[in-house]
């Protein structure tokens, strides 16, 4: 080495200009750009990930003799895409030329309706998937014998004092209730941590940035 | 934070806080986080500088511990969301100044372990013993060794000696 640390720190920063302090908007801009970038392209990609599984899962019923779970799930992923995919229309639609206030404040926006709408969707969508499930099982393959009805006949010989309602156990009923009600009650609160549990890293970034140019414009 | 403040208070000392954060980063983009957490820091706590030291020796202190504080935590982050960060090992951008001595130079400092950098930095910035312990928070009578110490480490880096 023919200069030592000290010489090369000196002359260093003597004759380049690297010292040039970044611009705190030009930071801002920059910022608000990557964090909307990374949440597109997660959102893309998850939104690609249901419409994949939701074809995966039709033939793999199929295959476990339950094809009414397979098409019903085919429908209710779709049927998130269908919404999602209207979100991502009006996502595009938020204007880059804006100051980078309003474009992150207008992506906040966005992202506030994002996650009214799928919470909602969630108090329905996670009993559907319950209650896909049990009609899945309950009539089973096409044609043939009707697994739920030999689970009856099944339950009435062991247990001949079964209380039926419309030929179905009692019991039965009021758990397949029990269960729905609480996913129902629940299922909001499931879908926000769902939500989270993909987007919450981002969604963090997004409440601290936005809290900081807050700041920077009062 | 007002443009104000940023343009008269935390402007003519840019330099101290490029110098810091390009220590403590590998890439531009994590150069630009950690600049912009600095001045939001300096900014944030500018009530609480008592004017017992220099504003220069206070904002090398607040760059130095805003930097370890983003470094840990993108190391807690790292390991528990490690698709979400890269090794700083894969990101390399050590081509940050026109120099090319002090990219070589930089590229050995971001070798040596947290406080090193600290130490060295703030050595290299021609600060007293006593100065650098007390923006460290450590003993002034072991400075010196420590110094010399990292002094030798970084000539092997340099030298190619030592990776």
């Amino acid at each position: 080495m023919e200069n030592s640390i000290e010489t090369i720190w000196k002359e260093g920063f003597l004759k380049n200009d690297a010292l040039v302090a970044p611009r705190l908007n030009d930071l801002y801009n920059q910022k608000s750009k990557h964090i909307v970038d990374k949440f597109k392209r997660k959102y893309k990609i998850n939104l690609i990930a249901i419409i994949v599984f939701s074809f995966i899962v039709v033939p793999i019923s199929f295959i476990s003799k339950m094809p009414y779970l397979g098409i019903l799930m085919f429908i209710l992923f779709n049927g998130v895409v269908i919404v999602n995919r209207k979100f991502r229309k009006q996502l595009k639609k938020i204007d880059k030329g804006l100051n980078s206030y309003q474009y992150i404040s207008s992506f906040d926006m966005w992202v506030k309706e994002l996650i009214s709408v799928n919470t909602k969707m969630s108090r329905y969508l996670y009993p559907y998937i319950f209650l896909s499930m049990i009609i899945g099982f309950w009539f089973g393959s096409f044609g043939g014998n009707i697994p739920g009805e030999e689970f009856v006949d099944k339950l009435i010989i062991d247990y001949p004092n079964t209380y039926l309602v419309f030929d179905l156990p009692l019991f039965g009923i009021l758990g397949v209730i029990l269960v729905t009600s609480l996913l129902a009650f629940f299922g909001g609160r499931i879908g926000k941590w769902d939500l989270n549990l993909v987007y919450g890293g981002i969604l963090k970034k997004l409440e601290v940035l936005l809290a900081d140019m807050e700041e920077l414009r009062s | 934070m007002s443009s104000d403040f940023y343009t008269s208070s935390i402007l003519p000392f840019a330099a101290i806080i490029i110098k810091i954060c390009r220590a403590y980063t590998n890439t531009q983009e994590d150069f630009e986080d950690y600049y912009q957490e600095v001045c939001l820091q300096i900014w944030r706590s500018k009530d609480n500088f008592r004017e017992q030291s220099e504003w220069a020796t206070w904002i090398y202190r607040l760059s130095l511990n805003v930097c370890l504080t983003l470094l840990k935590k993108k190391k807690n982050n790292y390991q528990h969301f490690a698709s979400d960060y890269l090794p700083t090992e894969t990101t390399e951008d050590n081509r940050a100044f026109a120099d090319e001595a002090i990219n070589q130079l930089y590229d050995a400092i971001r070798q040596l372990s947290e406080i090193d950098r600290g130490v060295i930095l703030l050595y290299l910035e021609e600060k007293s013993y006593q100065e650098i312990a007390d923006i460290i928070g450590t003993n002034p009578n072991n400075i010196g060794v420590r110094i010399k110490r990292i002094k030798e480490r970084l000539k092997k880096i340099l030298n190619g000696k030592e990776n």
